[in-house]
């Protein structure tokens, strides 16, 4: 059942990642493997997930597999790496601990009442995984053409 | 001679700071637009001292002898992400090594190219309004709220777009989107529907994050464009400010707490 709902996120999450695609113009002959690269990084992330792995470390690696995979998809649609790897890791972004981070924030401004220790502390813990989550997403998305230590995708053979 | 290599160099340079501010107004990282620029005068052979500010590209041209041939400077036009332009332009660099084109022919591609059409304006509204379903459905939503998402992608983005068309600060466009999209999305909890509060609102702004900058801001951190990567920081800093103010309106409105 679990996996039923893993894989039916990964399916709508492909959507995410395709009309982010669309609203940054890409050219139209990456959209399917858009839609591909948004489904495989959120299957990942949540199988992690799954394992009880930190929502850190499974958005990290789901990022880090877009972004290996957009090299040779830049080399079958011959667009730079990064027109592919950013739409694909839109779907990771953290919308929903940021979404919180924001809220407790506002709350933060209140008078200081017997629940305020507790508000505090979920809005620093909301406000550091939405940090370290988008961190380690633009890292993941970098990374292939970092390790590799070359200018252009054009040079990297995998 | 001199004097038809000084011309040569007056439009190669002029091309390039061309090509370098439609990337960087398109979203292109820092090292992208170095090392197209590079490319491109290492094609003609000369030699590229390429400075990005902010908002603006300053470049000298040097041939063999270190000679200073041309100096120029140009401020980027303000206009969103287009990736159809990167990707276009890395094309272009690519063809004009490879294939000796001349720097007319490139100048001739690069207007074209920068002429390309963008995706019809609905489908550009249903498709992202798509996409906030997805997300609220990836973010553990269910049919309503999936429903709630997408018609308030497709308000906020439609008069996002609107308050762009009519020359806005940017940030205010993005505080606009972001108000009538919960305002959207508050109206259906108002109004006593039985649905998940956070994934709704959460869910119906998400289409305004600043995906692009933010990831470009770490990949100029890292890449030791220190500078550049700061001011996208705060760039979409704002950004952000501005979603969680047009949220923050629209829950005072609604009186959600």
């Amino acid at each position: 059942m679990e996996w039923i709902l893993i894989l039916s996120k990964a399916f709508w999450s492909g959507w995410a990642a395709l009309g982010f695609g669309i609203l940054f113009n890409v050219p139209p002959r990456t959209l399917f493997a858009l839609w591909i690269g948004g489904a495989i990084g959120v299957m990942i992330k949540f199988s992690l997930l799954q394992m009880s792995v930190s929502v850190v470390l499974a958005s990290f690696i789901g990022a880090s597999v877009v972004g290996i995979l957009s090299i040779p998809i830049a080399h079958a649609r011959h667009v730079p790496p990064m027109i592919f790897a950013i739409p694909s890791v839109i779907p990771l972004i953290p919308g929903v601990f940021a979404y919180r981070t924001m809220l407790g924030l506002i709350k933060l401004t209140g008078t200081i009442g017997t629940d305020y220790n507790t508000i505090l502390s979920e809005t620093i813990n909301n406000g550091a995984k939405t940090l370290f989550i988008i961190m380690s997403l633009a890292i993941g998305v970098a990374i292939p053409m970092h390790v590799m230590r070359k200018e252009s995708a054009k040079n990297i053979r995998l | 001679m001199e004097q038809h290599k000084v011309k040569e160099a007056k439009e190669l340079g002029s091309l390039l700071l061309d090509v370098g501010v439609s990337l960087l107004s398109s979203g292109a990282s820092c090292s992208r637009i170095r090392i197209t620029m590079r490319r491109l005068a290492t094609a003609y052979q000369y030699d590229a001292h390429i400075s990005i500010a902010p908002k603006s590209i300053s470049l000298t041209l040097n041939i063999e002898d270190e000679h200073v041939i041309f100096n120029g400077m140009r401020s980027t036009p303000s206009q969103g992400v287009n990736f159809k332009t990167i990707s276009g332009i890395s094309r272009l660099s690519w063809e004009a090594v490879e294939e000796d084109l001349s720097i007319q022919q490139v100048r001739d591609k690069l207007t074209a190219l920068l002429a390309l059409p963008h995706y019809p304006r609905i489908i550009i509204l249903l498709f992202v309004s798509l996409a906030g379903a997805g997300f609220c459905f990836s973010f553990g939503g269910k049919l309503p709220e999936m429903f709630i998402a997408f018609g308030a992608t497709f308000c906020g983005l439609f008069v996002r777009q609107e308050a762009i068309k009519r020359k806005f600060n940017p940030y205010f466009c993005v505080f606009f989107g972001s108000l009538v999209a919960s305002l959207f999305a508050g109206a259906f909890i108002k109004a006593g529907l039985n649905i998940s509060f956070e994934h709704a609102f959460a869910t119906s702004v998400l289409f305004l994050i600043p995906g692009v900058p933010l990831i470009n801001s770490f990949t100029d951190l890292i890449d030791g464009n220190i500078l550049n990567g700061i001011v996208r920081g705060v760039n979409a800093l704002m950004f952000s400010m501005a979603i969680a103010f047009g949220l923050l309106v629209a829950m005072i409105i609604y009186n959600l707490n």
